[in-house]
C-alpha cells in the first residue's frame, strides 16, 4: 500500500479578533487571514490548488453557502473550493480536509480557512433552532454544558476554583498574544471569581466572547515543504471522530468518541506518553472546566486527576510542564467557525518556533484540538518541527 | 389503522435577526444611493461592474477603482411582473429587468415602471427615478421609467 503524502504546514494567518469588525465584509475578513497565511508561506494565490473553507452554521450569519460568494475573494475562481460543516469543531474538521487532499496526492498546495463574524447575528439564538413536538428551554452552550461539568466536578472531587484558575491562566496568556480578542491586563483572579454566575456552575468569566475573526492556513506536500522559506510545520497524525449526542450509557464528561480520536491520533504519530512527548497543547476550550476534563480525555492525565495539572500549574507557559493554550485559547477568542482552526494553526506556529511571545522555547511536537456539537464532533491533529 | 386520522403537523417559523457589514466597496455603492449617485468599479480588464465587487472575477485580485456611472441605461432583457407579490416593493403591474447604465459592462436588476407590456422592449432606453426619503439601500431607487428623449438644441 502507498503511503500518504508527507504534509507541511506552510503558512498561517490570523486577524486580530475583536467584538466587531465593523470595516470589512465577510469576504474582506477571510482575504486578510488568506493574505497573511499566503505570505507566510511566501506564496501567491495563484500557486494555490484548492481552496477548503469551514464555518459554523449558515444561520449563523445568514449567508447561504457562504463559498460561492467567496471565491473570488479566497483566489477560487476557476479551481476547486469545498466548504466543510462539523458545528463548533468546524475548523479542525476543515484543515484535515485540507489536509486529506495533500496526503491523498489529489494537490500539491491547499489554502484552508475558517471563519466567523459574530456580530452579524446572535449565535445564541442560532443555536437553539425550535423544533415541532418538542420544547425549547432555549439554554444556549453554557445551560448545556453546566450539567456536564458538575457531573466532572462530583466524579472528579475537584475544588470549586480549578474553573477560574483555568480562565484567569488563558487570560494571561492571550496577554502575550497580539491576535487575542480578550486583553485583560488588569484582570484578578478574585474578579474572576467574583463575575457573575452564568450557569452554576460557570461564571461569566469562565466562558468564551462572541468574536469576528478568521484564520487560515497553507498546507503543502513534502516537496513544497522542503522547499518553504519559512520553518514549517510537518502533519504527524490526524484524526475525526463523531458521535449522537444522545444515547443510552453514553460518558457525556469523557465521550467515547473523543478518547478514540486522540488514540488513533497518537498512535499514528507514535506517541505512547502524551504529557511527555508533546511540547505545547491547543485545546478547545469554550468553558473553563473542558480543560480538565479533556486533559484527561486526551490521555494527558489519568483520569479524575486533570484538575490537578491546573491546580500545580503544569499547563502554565510559566514554567510549566505541559503548556495549555498559549494563545490564550477559545476563553479569549472565539470567532466560532475559526476557533478551531486557530487550535490547529496555533500548535503549528509552537513547532515552527513562529509563536511570539507565547512561543514554549524549543517545542518540538504540538496538539491541536477542536469539538463541537454537544461535546460529539472531534478533530485532533499532531504536528511536528521534524519529519514524521 | 384509521383511514380518516390526520397526520401529526406543527407550524414551523424560523426567524433571526442579522446585520450585516458592507466593507468599503457595498458601502460606497450604498452610501452614493443615498446621495442619488450610481457608483461601478472598474476590473482588472477595465470593464465597470455594476453594482460593484469587492474582488475581480478572474483575478481574484482586491478591487478599488469606483467611478460614477449614468442613471439612465438599455434594457438587455426583462420579465413582467402582474399581480405584484404581496412581498414585492412594487404594488402595481411592473416590469424587472436587466439595466446596463451607460458607462457600465454589466447589467443590474430592478424595476421598470411602465403601465403594460406593450412598453417595454429589450434595447428600451430606461432612466432612474429615486424615493424623496434615502437611507442607502437599493430600495432607494424606486425603479426605471422610460427615458424622454432630449430634443436637440
Amino acid at each position: 500500500m502507498m503511503s500518504a503524502e508527507l504534509t507541511a504546514v506552510l503558512g498561517v494567518g490570523q486577524t486580530k479578533y475583536s467584538t466587531t469588525r465593523g470595516d470589512v465584509s465577510i469576504a474582506g475578513l477571510c482575504r486578510e487571514a488568506a493574505y497573511r497565511a499566503l505570505e507566510d508561506a511566501c506564496l501567491d494565490f495563484k500557486e494555490i490548488d484548492a481552496v477548503v473553507i469551514g464555518k459554523a452554521p449558515d444561520f449563523f450569519e445568514g449567508v447561504m453557502m457562504p463559498e460561492l460568494y467567496l471565491a473570488e475573494a479566497l483566489g477560487a475562481v476557476g479551481k476547486p473550493i469545498l466548504r466543510v460543516h462539523t458545528a463548533g469543531s468546524v475548523g479542525g474538521s476543515t484543515a484535515l480536509v485540507a489536509a486529506s487532499l495533500i496526503q491523498s496526492r489529489v494537490h500539491e498546495k491547499v489554502l484552508t480557512i475558517g471563519f466567523e463574524k459574530q456580530s452579524e447575528s446572535n449565535a445564541t439564538w442560532a443555536l437553539s433552532l425550535p423544533q415541532p413536538f418538542s420544547v425549547s428551554i432555549n439554554a444556549g452552550a453554557g445551560g448545556y454544558f453546566s450539567p456536564i461539568i458538575r457531573q466532572y466536578m462530583k466524579r472528579s472531587g475537584a475544588p470549586e476554583l480549578i474553573g477560574c484558575m483555568v480562565a484567569f491562566k488563558d487570560r494571561q496568556h492571550a496577554l502575550k498574544n497580539p491576535y487575542a480578542h480578550l486583553h485583560q491586563s488588569e484582570l484578578t483572579f478574585e474578579e474572576v471569581v467574583d463575575s457573575p454566575m452564568l450557569w452554576n456552575p460557570i461564571r461569566y468569566s469562565e466562558t468564551c466572547p462572541s468574536s469576528d475573526g478568521a484564520c487560515a492556513m497553507v498546507l503543502g506536500n513534502e516537496k513544497s515543504g522542503d522547499q518553504a522559506e519559512n520553518p514549517v510545520a510537518w502533519v504527524h497524525g490526524t484524526a475525526m471522530r463523531s458521535e449522537s449526542n444522545n444515547f443510552p450509557g453514553r460518558d457525556e464528561v469523557n465521550p467515547l468518541a473523543s478518547r478514540e480520536c486522540a488514540a488513533d491520533v497518537f498512535k499514528q504519530a507514535g506517541i505512547t506518553d502524551p504529557l511527555k512527548e508533546i511540547d505545547a497543547v491547543e485545546i478547545y476550550v469554550p468553558f473553563s472546566w473542558y480543560e480538565p476534563m479533556w486533559l484527561e480525555s486526551l490521555g494527558f492525565a489519568e483520569l479524575d486527576q486533570g484538575w490537578k495539572m491546573v491546580e500545580d500549574g503544569t499547563t502554565s507557559l510559566e514554567g510549566g510542564q505541559l503548556p495549555v493554550n498559549c494563545s490564550g485559547g477559545v476563553l479569549s477568542s472565539n470567532p466560532i467557525g475559526a476557533s478551531g482552526m486557530i487550535r490547529f494553526a496555533e500548535a503549528a506556529l509552537q513547532v515552527r518556533g513562529m509563536a511570539g511571545d507565547h512561543q514554549v522555547d524549543g517545542a518540538k511536537k504540538s496538539f491541536g484540538h477542536a469539538y463541537g456539537g454537544g461535546a460529539q464532533y472531534f478533530a485532533m491533529w499532531v504536528v511536528g518541527s521534524e519529519k514524521p | 389503522m384509521s383511514e380518516t386520522e390526520e397526520p401529526l403537523r406543527a407550524e414551523l417559523t424560523v426567524e433571526y435577526p442579522f446585520t450585516r457589514t458592507t466593507g468599503d466597496v457595498i458601502g460606497a455603492f450604498m452610501t452614493g444611493l443615498r446621495e442619488k449617485r450610481i457608483f461601478g468599479i472598474k476590473r482588472q480588464d477595465g470593464g465597470v461592474l455594476v453594482p460593484p465587487l469587492e474582488y475581480d472575477p478572474v483575478s481574484s485580485e482586491p478591487l478599488t477603482e469606483m467611478l460614477e456611472v449614468s442613471q439612465s441605461g438599455v434594457v438587455d432583457t426583462w420579465t413582467w411582473v402582474d399581480p405584484p407579490r404581496p412581498q414585492s416593493p412594487w404594488n402595481v403591474p411592473h416590469a424587472l429587468a436587466l439595466i446596463r447604465l451607460d458607462g457600465a459592462d454589466t447589467s443590474m436588476l430592478h424595476a421598470v415602471l411602465v403601465d403594460s407590456p406593450s412598453d417595454m422592449s429589450t434595447g428600451m432606453r430606461v432612466t432612474a427615478i429615486w424615493e424623496e426619503e434615502r437611507v442607502g439601500h437599493i430600495a432607494d431607487l424606486t425603479g426605471f421609467v422610460k427615458e424622454v428623449e432630449e430634443s436637440d438644441s
